[in-house]
Formats: C-alpha cells, structure tokens, sequence
C-alpha cells in the first residue's frame, strides 16, 4: 500500500476527529465559584439568619414548657465546635473530593458566627460563672474574636501585600534580602574613585550597610510601618548636595534597593501575622475543643 | 582623557552558524553517498540548493539513518513530531487508530477511588520523589508487550508481539522511497498513526528544517504539497466552521486555489528565550508581519496552527488589539466589505496588522475564491456581527437598486440548522477589556496555557496550601512554587500550563512525554522515561523539572548499567488520578487559585468579572 493510500486510510478513520486539534477543548475554567462573592454572601447570611431564628424559636419554645432549653442550646454549640474543627481535617485530607476548601471555610465562617448566636443563647451574662464555666466563656470569646480578627486579616492583608513592587515566596525573603545587599555592595564598589564616591560611600558604611545586613526590628514586624524607609530616603536625597549626576544614579539606585528591603519586610511581617493568628487560632481552638468536651462530660453526668 | 577618546577594542565572538549542530555528528561522508545514490535523493537537483546550503549538506546535518529493529515504534498516533521519515530499506507498519496506550508502554491514569486515595495518602513515604520500582520501570511490569531498549546507542520502545498487533490489525505497510511524519512536522499538528518497523529497516530521519531545505528542489516540493493537498488539505478545510456548507465541487476549486503559508521559527521556544528579556516594543516589531494595516485584503488568512496577534499602529508603537489561535480568520470583515460595496464605494484597508507569534502556520485563501465559492455558501448568522450588518446594508440596497452583481449569502435554514448542528459565529480573535493585560498575557505567551494556574492577589494570603497539598499528592515534592509573572493583581503561576502547543513533546526519544487524549493533559509515563531533559529544557516557561527518584526508604534507584542516579522529569499533571481534581485548586481556602484557559479570552474575563467591579480595574 502506498503513502497516498495510507493518507486515505487516515482520512477515512479520523473524519470524525479533528486532525488539527484531536483533543477535547479542556474546561474553561476549574475553581471559579459557582456564585459571585456578593451572592454567596447573601445566601449564607440568609441561612445563617434562617438558622438563628430557628434556633432561637426552638430555645424559647423549650423554655416556655419548662424543658431544659441550657442542654438544647449546648447540644448546638458542640454540635457547632464540631463543624468548626472538621475545616482543619478538610486541610489535612486534600486528597477526597469533599468540596473544596474554600467551601469549608464559608461553612466554617458562618458555622461560627451561628455558634455565637449559640454561646449567646447558652451563656446569657456572656462570661459564667466558677472559675471552670467562666475560664471557658472567655476562651471561647477569644477564639471566636480571633476569627473575627482572621477574617478582616485574610480580607486586608492580601491587598496590601498586593501593592507592593514584589511578590517573593515567604521562604526565600531571607535569601532576596542577602541578595540586595550584595547588589548594594557592588553598585557602591563600581563607582569611580572621586570625592564624589567618598560621600555616598561614607554614608553607605555608616548607615545603609547595617540596615541591608541586619534582619528588621521585632518592632517593625509587630507594627510594621514606612517611618525607616521615609527616614533612609530623605537622608540620602539629601546628600544629593554634595554629589555629581554620575554618582547620583548610585544614590538613585541605593534607594530603589531601600524600597525593595522594605517591601521584603513588610511581606515578612505580614507573612508572620498571617501565620502567627493562624497558630493562635489553631492552638486556643483545640483547648477549647478539649476545655469543652470536658464540660460536655460534666455536665451529661449532672444531667443523669 | 585618552581612554574617553580611543574606542575601546571590540569584543570578538564567533557567529553561530546554521549547522553548528548537526542532527547526528557521526554521519560520514560514505554516508551522505550512500543516501545520495537513494531515491528520491538520487533525481533531486543539486542547482537548486544554494552554495550555503548544499544538498550534502543538507543530508550531512539534518538527517540522520537509522538502523530499527523489528518491532521498534518509530511514531506514535497524537503524538508531535519535529522529523518526516524516509524508508530506505526493509518494511514499516502504520497502524491508525485503536493501539491501547499499553502497548506504547503508556498506562492511562486511572481515577483513584476514596479507599484507594486514602490509602495511597496515609502510606505515602516520608521521602520526596519516593517510587515504587514497579513505577519507574517497564522490566518489572507487562507494559502491554513494550520494552525499552537501545539500537545504537538510541533509547527505543521495542514491541515484542509486534508482529501479531500488525496482523490483526491489517496495518498499512510502508516500503522503501516512502515517507511518513511529514505532515505533523511540516505544519505542526499530531501524527495521524502508530508506526512500527515491521522488519529490519533502515529509515532515514528528515528534521524539518532539513525538509524545508529539500523543497527548494520543484520536483520534490510539487510532490510533498501536491499530496498535502490532495489528501490532508481537504480534510483540513472541512473542518473549518465556515466552509462546512461548500459543496465538493467548490472545496475542490478551493483546495486548488488556497495558499499554504508558514512565519517565524518552529522552534519558537529557543527563540523566546531571548525575546522576553527585550522591550515589548522590540518584541512585536521582531516578529514576522502577516498582514500589514492599510494594506488591500487579498486573501482570508485562517490561522492553522500557532498563534498570531493583531495589532494597530499607536503612537510611535503598535498595539494589541487580539490574539488569534488555530481556526481563528483575519481579515473576514475587510473582505465581506470588499465584495459587497458599491461600485463607485473605495474597498476598506486592512484595520489591523496580523503578526505571527513564535510558529503561525496559515491558509491564504484568496478574496476571488472566497467570494465565489464559499461566501455564497455561508449562513448569515455564522459570519461575525459587523460582516452581517455589511450584508444587510448591500440587501437594502439590492432591495432599492435591482439585482447585486454578486450572489448574497443565505439566510439561515432553520430546518437543516437542526441537523447540522447550531451556528457560532467565525472567530476572528479573542479580546480582554484590558488592553495591558492582552499585552501581557500576548507578550509572555501565557496564550499558549490551555489550563494555567492563576492566583489572584487581592484574595491570596500567601498560606501555601496550595504547594503543601501539590506536594501531599505527588510524592512530597510539589510540581510548582508559587512563583510567576505578575501583571496587577493576577500572578500566572510557573506550573505546567498543559500548553497549545507543546514545544515539550518534540524530541522526546521514547514517547514519555504524551498529550491524553480526551482531556489534553500532557502527562509523563515514568516507566518508558528515560531522564534525557529534552523535555525540561524545551519548555519555554521552565515548568518541567528533573528529579532524582529514590525508593521508600529513601535511596535513590541507580542504573544497572551505569550506576547513575536515576531521574526523572516531573509536572504538573493536574491531580488526574485524584478524585478531588487538582489539589492546589481544591485546596486553596479564599478561592484565590483557579485553572484557567488562556487560549481563549473569555473565561479569564469571567473570571475577573465574579471578582466585582473594582477587581475589573485597569492595573
């Protein structure tokens, strides 16, 4: 048989198929949330609001016929800190196809706020009392202001970081610091032997080269903010005086790395406010999944 | 001040030249003597090759003879392929169609149930890149009757029951003078089947730059286009949307009269390398014009295969105004307006130049055969909406005027639109609201993802679930770092985009490196992979890497022979044996991370358009 044959073969096999593009048009999009963020916002507080409401006609209808409403609205509450700890077992088990973890987080959130409603109903001075009853009021204020806290957090923190001039990986901020105080060294070590260099170089050692050396400040990555980077900029604009316009491309140069370290820092601290809530939040959960399987178990136990 | 005045030396290097890498170093001059007294080598004309490309030199560095062995696969069906094959000697089999993906040694990814999943999760090794040996190695498994192997120095996929999977499969056979693969290499689209040396054979391997040269000689041009189209052009044009209501007779004046046109470099991805360090103004005035704006349409230009953008003069520079992939048409609105304008009406320019980004491969067909033998034949509402109000404004004035000159296009049939199927307008290019996104997204050639990994910034807490799931999932070694171009909000993460047109299945030896055939995931069957980073330096947006494979406690496999570390090259294969789908999607908490198609515009524009009004601004 010929290659002309073996073409016709082809042709009349593959008709049906595209030869051009023999593979299915892959889904457009995977991941994308069937409902905008608004609308989802609004279906959820709805059956958040539904929910309350049901809750809260169930606890005055218990109440009202003398049955023990405290053991209605705690069965919810458990059954609530339940829901709230399965997100941490989603994160873990990413391999089952359980909804996506975002899903779980929207029913973490909400679940939450329910539980609020809950602890409301179950606890209505707020904080109990006994040093038992009221140590477990307060940390589960705590945690449930934590996740209050988590959630402006998640909601600002990405824009900010957003804003800056780089994106680096939280790892490898040690590494572009080191980095850029390698290109510092070199771009002051490439200028020419003047009178010029003298200054901006006098400034570098004194001022500049501890600053790109150093790690920032424990202050700094609590409360991070633009004071040194204001500060370092307007010294070194004003050496601008005594400098030709050769040396002053290094100036300029000098303070474009001063905005990239402080971008690096402020990805840093954001980076361990970000991770440092999540393991406040994570821990104080768990003692309170613990603290209050405890008080479950009391109180089944008074109940009986 | 006499070092300002005195030039400083120039610094001298070698200019790299066209052969500086032959396709095989070892070809002899007996060699190229031997393939010389072959046919059809033997009746080409040496005068029309020019002194600095000669035919010997053509046949020196970029062929290459082959020895196979029986049994041997030489091209795998759906496969890309940079080389045609010439027969020299002996006897190969093609077989189309229906060879299980076993018998090339390639086990298709099976969805993992719950249990299984689960399992394979809690049993996973503390290692990264832990295998079992069952996993890396054809030796150890059935491989559908496929063994890798050696001929010459030259890692093969040898089929043992070759002879048995021929004959019942009634293959076509291919004898000496014959050539294959060269379609797929000439024009950049997947081989159309299986072939397999069915005795000893001697093949001589064609790259195709090496085939481009050959067509200088008219003779063996006239024949390789005149098979082209005779036999794959039809069948190319019948797929085209636009062109599927033309009866035989007009596809025919069309096959004949439709010119076959490629720009830039196949191997783009070398090219890009350098490219994307440059402005953007330097990039788009470097690749090749297609069309220039203000210029009279003479031919509708329906992109084959690559891609190409559109663009319009701006300021001192051009900007993009669409990009363009395969069966994408330019020039459909200049030309419907050239053929039904007045007559004392002057014809439209072009409003756009097309560039060709990378490799574009096009078919011309010209504005006269177009008018005569495929507009009559186009349904009104299958033509874009401005072609369309061209249409009715020339039947208006038929309706006042008399009879057109020119024969109108039909109106939709309802009855036949039932059983053909609906109308979707010709594409003619894709278009982002943002201008500086498309350039963006056109300039990196992110076009070229069929399903990227987008984060979205404003939403991205920067937790790195979605890598320590990526890792959870495959072997403790994540296939991406949440590292990429950023353009505004959007980072286009350097994850394998299971690309359009993947440049890294070129010059994979074994076959390793695959496309799946119903989703279009590019995967790597590990067991025939042979650790050769071809494919990991091909790749243009350096998502492919190679790692060392050890096994569960942790040693890493050696090479019997070599007692090299064994390595192979991993991606991103988008969690296809997972049951929840791609785990850096599923496990992202704000809903930050998608996969998205970029070789089209809208789903991105969705995408930005769920993340309200204020995420839609221009960065």
């Amino acid at each position: 048989m010929t290659a002309n044959a073996l073409a016709e073969n082809v042709t009349r096999q593959r008709c049906p198929r595209s030869v051009s593009d023999p593979v299915q048009p892959p889904p457009t999009i995977i991941g994308q949330p069937r409902y905008t963020f608004a609308l989802r916002r609004w279906i959820a507080i709805g059956i958040t609001a539904a929910a309350s409401a049901a809750l809260i006609w169930g606890h005055d209808l218990i109440r009202h016929s003398l049955g023990r409403e405290a053991v209605f609205s705690g069965s919810v509450l458990a059954g609530c800190l339940l829901l709230l700890m399965l997100l941490g077992v989603r994160r873990r088990l990413i391999v089952l196809p359980l909804w996506p973890v975002s899903v779980w987080l929207q029913i973490h959130l909400y679940t939450g706020l329910f539980a609020c409603i809950a602890f409301w109903l179950h606890v209505p001075t707020w904080i109990a009392s006994g040093w038992f009853e009221g140590g477990l009021a307060m940390l589960f204020l705590s945690v449930s202001a934590s996740g209050f806290y988590g959630i402006l957090l998640s909601r600002s923190a990405p824009r900010k970081l957003t804003g800056l001039s780089v994106q680096p990986r939280f790892d490898r901020i040690v590494w572009h610091r080191g980095q850029l105080a390698i290109a510092a060294d070199e771009a002051i070590s490439a200028l020419p032997e003047s009178a010029d260099r003298c200054v901006i170089e006098t400034y570098y050692r004194r001022t500049l080269k501890p600053y790109f050396a150093s790690r920032p400040s424990w202050h700094y990555l609590l409360h991070p903010t633009g004071v040194q980077r204001r500060r370092l900029l307007a010294e070194l604009n004003e050496l601008g005086r005594y400098i030709d316009r050769d040396v002053s491309s290094t100036r300029d140069r000098l303070a474009a790395f001063i905005r990239h370290r402080d971008d690096l820092d402020y990805h840093r601290a954001m980076g361990y406010r970000l991770r440092g809530w999540l393991v406040i939040h994570t821990a104080a959960s768990l003692v309170l999944a613990g603290w209050s399987l405890v008080h479950v178990v009391i109180a089944t136990g008074m109940i009986h | 001040m006499e070092r300002f005045l005195t030039p400083a030396p120039p610094t001298l290097v070698r200019r790299p030249e066209r052969w500086d890498q032959p396709l095989d170093p070892s070809v002899t001059d007996a060699d190229v003597a031997w393939l010389r007294s072959r046919q059809p080598f033997a009746s080409l004309d040496h005068g029309s090759f020019p002194k600095t490309t000669p035919l010997d030199g053509v046949l020196r560095n970029d062929c290459r003879i082959l020895r196979c062995e029986p049994g041997e696969v030489l091209v795998r069906e759906g496969d890309y392929g940079g080389s045609a094959f010439l027969v020299l000697a002996g006897e190969v089999g093609v077989i189309v169609g229906g060879l299980p993906a076993a018998y090339l040694g390639r086990q298709p990814a099976q969805k993992l149930s719950w249990i299984q999943s689960l399992s394979r999760w809690w049993s996973r090794s503390p290692h990264a890149e832990a295998r079992s040996i069952d996993e890396i190695s054809l030796d150890n498994t059935s491989g559908g009757g496929a063994s890798l192997g050696a001929v010459d120095d030259r890692p093969v996929l040898l089929l043992q029951d070759y002879s048995a999977i021929l004959n019942a499969r009634g293959p076509t056979r291919l004898g000496p003078g014959e050539m294959f693969g060269e379609v797929a290499a000439m024009y950049r689209t997947p081989h159309a089947a299986t072939v397999i040396a069915s005795t000893e054979a001697t093949v001589v391997e064609i790259r195709w730059q090496g085939l481009r040269l050959l067509r200088r000689d008219r003779r063996f041009a006239d024949q390789l286009e005149q098979h082209y189209r005779s036999h794959w052009l039809r069948l190319h044009l019948g797929e085209i949307s636009l062109l599927r209501h033309v009866p035989a007779g007009s596809l025919d004046r069309i096959v004949g009269s439709v010119g076959l046109r490629s720009y830039g470099r196949m191997e783009w991805n070398a090219d890009f390398r350098q490219a994307r360090k440059l402005a953007a103004r330097e990039q788009i005035e470097r690749e090749p014009v297609v069309a220039m704006e203000g210029h009279a349409p003479t031919d509708l230009i329906i992109i084959r295969s690559g891609f190409a953008r559109t663009s319009q003069s701006y300021g001192s520079g051009h900007r993009t105004t669409a990009y363009l992939g395969c069966g994408h048409f330019f020039g459909l609105d200049e030309i419907v307006q050239a053929i039904h304008r007045q007559d004392d009406q002057p014809a439209i320019p072009l409003q756009h130049s097309l560039r060709a980004i990378g490799f574009l491969d096009t078919l011309q067909i010209p504005i006269e055969t177009f008018a005569t033998e495929i507009l009559p034949y186009v349904r009104q509402s299958e033509l874009p909406e401005s072609c369309q109000r061209t249409l009715r404004a020339a039947r208006s004035r038929r309706g006042t005027t008399g009879a057109d000159r020119r024969e109108s296009v039909r109106d939709p049939d309802p009855t036949q639109s039932q059983t053909s199927g609906s109308d979707h307008p010709a594409r003619t290019g894709h278009q982002l609201d943002h201008t500086g996104q498309m350039e963006f997204i056109v300039q990196n050639r992110l076009l070229n993802g069929r399903q990227a990994m987008v984060i979205d910034l404003n939403r991205c807490t920067r937790c790195d679930d979605c890598v320590r799931a990526c890792g959870e999932t495959h072997d403790g070694n994540p296939r991406f770092v949440r590292e990429g171009l950023t353009h505004g909000h959007l980072q286009f993460v350097q994850a394998c985009m299971q690309c359009s047109d993947p440049v890294c299945m070129l010059g994979c030896p074994t076959g390793a490196i695959h496309r799946h055939p119903t989703t279009g995931v590019v995967q790597i069957q590990e067991s025939i992979c042979v650790g050769c980073g071809i494919c990991a330096a091909s790749c243009p947006y350096e998502s492919i890497r190679m790692a060392t494979i050890s096994d569960r406690s942790g040693n890493p496999y050696r090479d019997s022979r070599t007692h090299q570390t064994v390595s192979k090259a991993t991606k991103c294969d988008m969690c296809q044996s997972q049951p929840s789908g791609p785990a850096c999607v599923a496990s992202c908490p704000h809903d930050a991370l998608v996969r998205i198609d970029l070789t089209q515009s809208r789903p991105l524009q969705a995408f930005l358009e769920q993340r309200g009004p204020w995420q839609r601004r221009e960065p």
